[in-house]
C-alpha cells in the first residue's frame, strides 16, 4: 500500500487547472498571430517573440531572487506570463524597435505582475499595463509606427509606412475601408494580432467551446461600443459596423477584458463592468480621436474590485420585499 | 406517475458518479467481528454515557450507552459477549477522543430486543424512534425523534432517496431490497408527524429505484436531474416542494421534514421488529479496494476487519475516505470504527483523486457560479487567510453546506471547504466566548 495521503474534501476534483485555461488562451490567440505574420512579415514574429521570452525570462528572475528552486518554479510554472506576454506583443506595431516589447514586458511582470503578489494577485491586466507604459513612454514610436500589410510582406522588403490605423483616419475624418477588408484585416494598419477580425473571431469560439470564457461578455462589450457610437455620431446607423471592426477592439474584448483576475466574480457585476466598458470605449474614442480600448479597461480594472456584488444567496429575501418589510415595521410603529 | 424535478436549484455540478462499481451487487451480511469498539458519540449532540462496565455480559441490541440530554441518542451492543474495556480512543481524523466500549464476542448471538409495543399511536412511535437510538443516518446524524418532536406544524415529509454522492449505493440496494419495509418505516414516519403529504425524491440515474416508486400510490415521486448536491436537504426541499429554507433557518420553519431512505428503514425495524439500531448498511467503493461491495455491517466494526473481507486495498490507493467522497473524511490510518452515521468507506487510487497542490485563486468565479447556496466562495478563502472571519459571515459563510462544489471546479485547486469549515469554528468560537 502506497502511503495514505489525507486532505480535506471534497476527495474528487475536476480536471481544470490554471495551466489548463492559460494554455487554452494561448492555443486560442494562434490564429490572430499567424495572421500578424502573415500580414507583417518576420519582424512580427520577432516582435511577440521577443515579449513572449522576455516576460517569462522575468518571472523566473523574480522567482529565484524569491529563493524558490528551480524544479519547483518550473513545476509550478503557469503560462500566465507566456500569455502576458503574447498579449503584449499582440498589441504593438511590428515596426517598433526592439527595446519597446522588452521593456514593456519587464514593466508588465515585473511592477504589475510580481511586485503586487504575483498571479492572481495584480489589480491591472499586465499586458494593458505593459502596452500603456511603452505608448505614453515612446509615442512617437507608437503612433507613427504603423504599416499598411501586404500579403507577401514576408518575401518583399518594401513595405509602405501607412502611418495611421483605420480607426485613426476614420475618427479624423479620413477615409473609410470597407467592412469586409476590416473584417479579414487585408489591407489594414494596424497592431500585429488586432488587424485580423476574423482570426480573432475564431480564438474567441474556441475559447467559448472550452468554456474559459463566457461568451456573453464579449458580445456586450463589443455591443455595447457600436451603439454608443452610433448615438455619438448623430444616430447614423452606418457608424455601427467600422466602429467595432477598427482598432483593437476585438482583441480587448475577447482576451484582455475577460481576464479573469481583473473582471467582477459574479454575474451581476459583469454586467455592469462589460456596459461601461463599451460606454467609456466610445466616448473616449470619440472625445480623444485616438484609440482607446487598452486605457478604458485600465480604468474599468481598477473600478473593478468596487463591482464585486455579493449575489442574492438561495433562500434570501431580495432587497425589494427587505424594504417592504422595513416599510410595514415602520408603519406599524407610527401607527402605535 | 412521477413528476420532475422543479429545476428550482440551477447551480450544482455533474460528477462522474462511478456507482456502476457497487450498484448491481446485492447486499451482503458481514459476519459479526470477534471484537467491536462502539462510540458513545455516534453523531450530533451529546455523548451517550456508558451505563455497561467492565466484566458485564452483553446480549446483541443490549443498550451499552444511556443518551445524555435530549439532543443525543441511545447506543447498543452489536453483538452479544464480555465487555473488556470502556476507554477513551482519539477519533481518526481529529486530536478529539471519544469513549468506547468494547466488547468481545462469544458467537453466541443471544438477542435481547425492545419490548413489543402494545399499540401504534403517534406518541409510541417517536418513544419508540427515541428509545432505538435512531439518528439521520445520511450523514449527519441528527436524532430523528428530536426532528419528529418539534412544536412547529408539519405540512409535508419529503423522503431522501436521491444519493447524490458518487460511488455510494447503500441506499439504492435499500430501496430496491428492502422497499417494503422503508414504505412502512415512511408511513410511520408520516403517522408521527401528523402528515398525509409524502413525498419521495430519486435521482435520474437510478431508473430501476424510479419504476419501483411509481407503483406505491400513496407518495409523490419526484425524478430528480442527476447533479451534485441534489440530495442535500435544502436543494431537495426546493425541487420536491418549491419552497425556499430561508437565510439561516430550518426546514421545520417552512414545515418541511426530510428523512433519508435508510432511516426509514431503521424506523420500521424499531417500530416493528422491535430492533434497535445496532447495525447499517455501507457501501465500500472505490478502484483501490479488490471486491467493491454493499456489505450490512455491525457498528463498531473496525475499518480494517471492512476492508479485508471486501479483499483488501490494492498498492496503488493512496486515500481511505469515511462516507462519500465528496463530503467524507479522509483517515490517516484504517483504525476506524463504524459508526451509525457512516455510509460508506471508498478507497481512492491517486488517478481518481486529484493530489495536485494547491496554487493561486485566478478570481474565475466558477466556484460562486456552481455554488448551490449561491454564495461568494473564493472570498471565503480569501478572509480565511488573512483571518477575517467577520467579513466570511458578513458573506453568509454560516449558510454554507460544505457541500465541496467550489473546490471540485476550482482551477487552482484551492481547498474552499477547509477555509470554510475554519471560519464556522472561529465564528463559533467567537459566540461562545461572548
Amino acid at each position: 500500500m502506497a502511503k495514505i495521503i489525507v486532505s480535506d474534501s471534497p476527495h474528487i476534483k475536476g480536471p481544470r487547472t490554471t495551466k489548463g485555461i492559460m494554455i487554452d488562451v494561448i492555443i486560442a490567440l494562434i490564429p490572430a498571430f499567424v495572421m500578424g505574420c502573415v500580414f507583417f512579415g518576420v519582424k512580427a514574429l520577432f516582435v511577440v517573440a521577443l515579449a513572449c521570452v522576455t516576460s517569462v525570462l522575468t518571472e523566473f528572475v523574480f522567482l529565484l531572487i524569491q529563493k524558490k528552486k528551480i524544479s519547483d518554479i518550473l513545476k509550478e510554472f503557469d503560462f500566465t506570463s507566456l500569455v502576458t506576454g503574447m498579449l503584449l506583443g499582440l498589441t504593438l506595431s511590428s515596426e517598433v524597435p526592439f527595446y519597446v516589447p522588452i521593456l514593456g514586458s519587464i514593466f508588465a511582470i515585473a511592477v504589475i505582475k510580481m511586485l503586487f503578489g504575483g498571479t492572481g494577485k495584480n489589480i491591472v491586466n499586465p499586458a494593458i499595463a505593459g502596452r500603456i507604459f511603452v505608448f505614453i513612454a515612446f509615442q512617437s514610436v507608437m503612433i507613427s509606427g504603423y504599416v499598411l500589410p501586404s500579403i507577401n510582406a514576408i518575401t518583399s522588403s518594401n513595405q509602405i509606412l501607412g502611418g495611421a490605423t483605420p480607426l485613426t483616419s476614420m475618427l479624423n475624418g479620413g477615409p473609410n475601408l470597407s467592412n469586409l477588408d476590416l473584417f479579414l484585416g487585408t489591407g489594414v494598419a494596424g497592431c500585429i494580432g488586432e488587424t485580423s477580425k476574423a482570426a480573432l473571431l475564431l480564438g474567441a469560439i474556441y475559447l467559448v467551446i472550452k468554456r474559459v470564457i463566457n461568451w456573453k461578455w464579449p458580445i456586450l462589450y463589443i455591443v455595447t461600443t457600436g451603439i454608443m457610437a452610433v448615438i455619438l455620431d448623430k444616430f447614423n446607423l452606418s457608424a455601427f459596423l467600422p466602429s467595432i471592426l477598427s482598432g483593437g477592439l476585438f482583441l480587448g474584448a475577447i482576451y484582455m477584458a475577460t481576464d479573469y483576475v481583473t473582471t467582477p466574480s459574479t454575474d451581476k457585476g459583469c454586467y455592469i463592468y462589460f456596459t461601461a466598458l463599451g460606454i467609456l470605449t466610445a466616448v473616449l474614442r470619440y472625445a480623444t480621436k485616438i484609440e482607446v480600448v487598452s486605457f478604458a479597461i485600465l480604468l474599468m480594472n481598477l473600478v473593478m474590485p468596487l463591482l464585486n456584488f455579493r449575489p442574492r444567496a438561495f433562500g434570501e429575501i431580495s432587497s425589494w420585499q427587505k424594504f417592504k418589510q422595513k416599510l410595514s415595521h415602520w408603519q406599524s410603529r407610527r401607527a402605535k | 406517475m412521477a413528476i420532475k424535478g422543479r429545476k428550482i436549484f440551477q447551480p450544482g455540478i455533474k460528477i462522474p458518479d462511478m456507482k456502476y462499481l457497487t450498484e448491481d451487487k446485492p447486499i451482503e451480511q458481514m459476519p459479526a467481528p470477534k471484537t467491536v469498539y462502539i462510540s458513545m458519540s455516534q453523531g450530533i449532540g451529546a455523548a451517550a454515557k456508558p451505563i455497561v462496565s467492565v466484566g458485564d455480559r452483553v446480549k446483541k441490541g443490549q443498550k451499552t450507552g444511556q443518551a445524555d440530554g435530549v439532543v443525543s441518542a441511545n447506543v447498543f451492543a452489536s453483538v452479544a459477549g464480555t465487555v473488556t474495556a470502556i476507554k477513551d480512543i482519539q477519533n481518526p481524523n481529529s486530536k478529539a477522543t471519544t469513549k468506547y466500549v468494547v466488547i468481545e464476542n462469544d458467537f453466541s448471538e443471544e438477542e435481547e430486543f425492545l419490548p413489543p409495543l402494545k399499540e401504534i399511536t403517534k406518541e409510541t412511535i417517536i418513544e419508540r424512534i427515541r428509545e432505538a437510538g435512531i439518528v439521520g443516518l445520511g450523514g449527519a446524524g441528527f436524532p430523528t425523534a428530536v426532528k419528529l418532536s418539534g412544536q412547529k406544524p408539519v405540512e409535508m415529509l419529503i423522503v431522501n432517496g436521491a444519493e447524490c454522492e458518487p460511488y455510494l449505493t447503500c441506499d439504492y440496494r435499500l430501496m430496491m431490497e428492502n422497499s417494503d419495509e422503508i414504505n412502512k418505516g415512511i408511513r410511520y414516519v408520516a403517522q408521527a408527524l401528523g402528515v398525509t403529504d409524502i413525498r419521495i425524491g430519486i435521482e435520474e440515474n437510478k431508473p430501476k429505484a424510479i419504476e419501483k416508486y411509481k407503483k406505491v400510490k400513496d407518495f409523490q415521486l419526484f425524478s430528480l436531474k442527476k447533479k451534485y448536491p441534489q440530495g442535500s436537504e435544502k436543494t431537495l426541499i426546493a425541487e420536491c416542494a418549491r419552497r425556499k429554507v430561508p437565510w439561516g433557518k430550518l426546514p421545520i420553519d417552512i414545515g418541511v421534514v426530510v428523512i433519508n431512505v435508510a432511516t426509514a428503514f431503521t424506523v420500521y425495524q424499531a417500530v416493528e421488529k422491535n430492533i434497535p439500531l445496532y447495525e447499517r448498511v455501507l457501501t465500500v467503493a472505490g478502484k483501490g479496494v479488490d471486491n467493491p461491495r454493499n456489505l450490512r455491517v455491525r457498528i463498531g466494526t473496525k475499518t480494517q476487519d471492512i476492508i479485508e473481507y471486501c479483499g483488501d486495498i490494492n498498492k496503488d490507493a493512496v486515500k481511505i475516505v469515511r462516507g462519500g467522497p465528496m463530503m467524507g473524511k479522509a483517515m490517516h490510518t484504517v483504525d476506524g470504527y463504524t459508526k451509525k452515521t457512516d455510509s460508506g468507506i471508498v478507497v481512492l487510487t491517486a488517478e481518481e483523486t486529484n493530489t495536485s497542490k494547491q496554487s493561486a485563486c485566478i478570481n474565475c468565479g466558477r466556484c460562486a457560479k456552481k455554488c448551490p447556496m449561491h454564495l461568494m466562495s473564493m472570498k471565503f478563502d480569501e478572509y480565511a487567510s488573512i483571518g477575517r472571519f467577520d467579513m466570511a459571515e458578513r458573506f453568509g459563510v454560516m449558510n454554507c453546506l460544505e457541500c465541496g462544489c467550489c473546490s471540485f471546479v476550482c482551477p487552482a485547486k484551492r481547498s474552499i471547504v477547509q477555509s470554510v469549515v475554519l471560519c464556522k469554528q472561529k465564528i463559533a468560537a467567537k459566540k461562545g466566548g461572548k
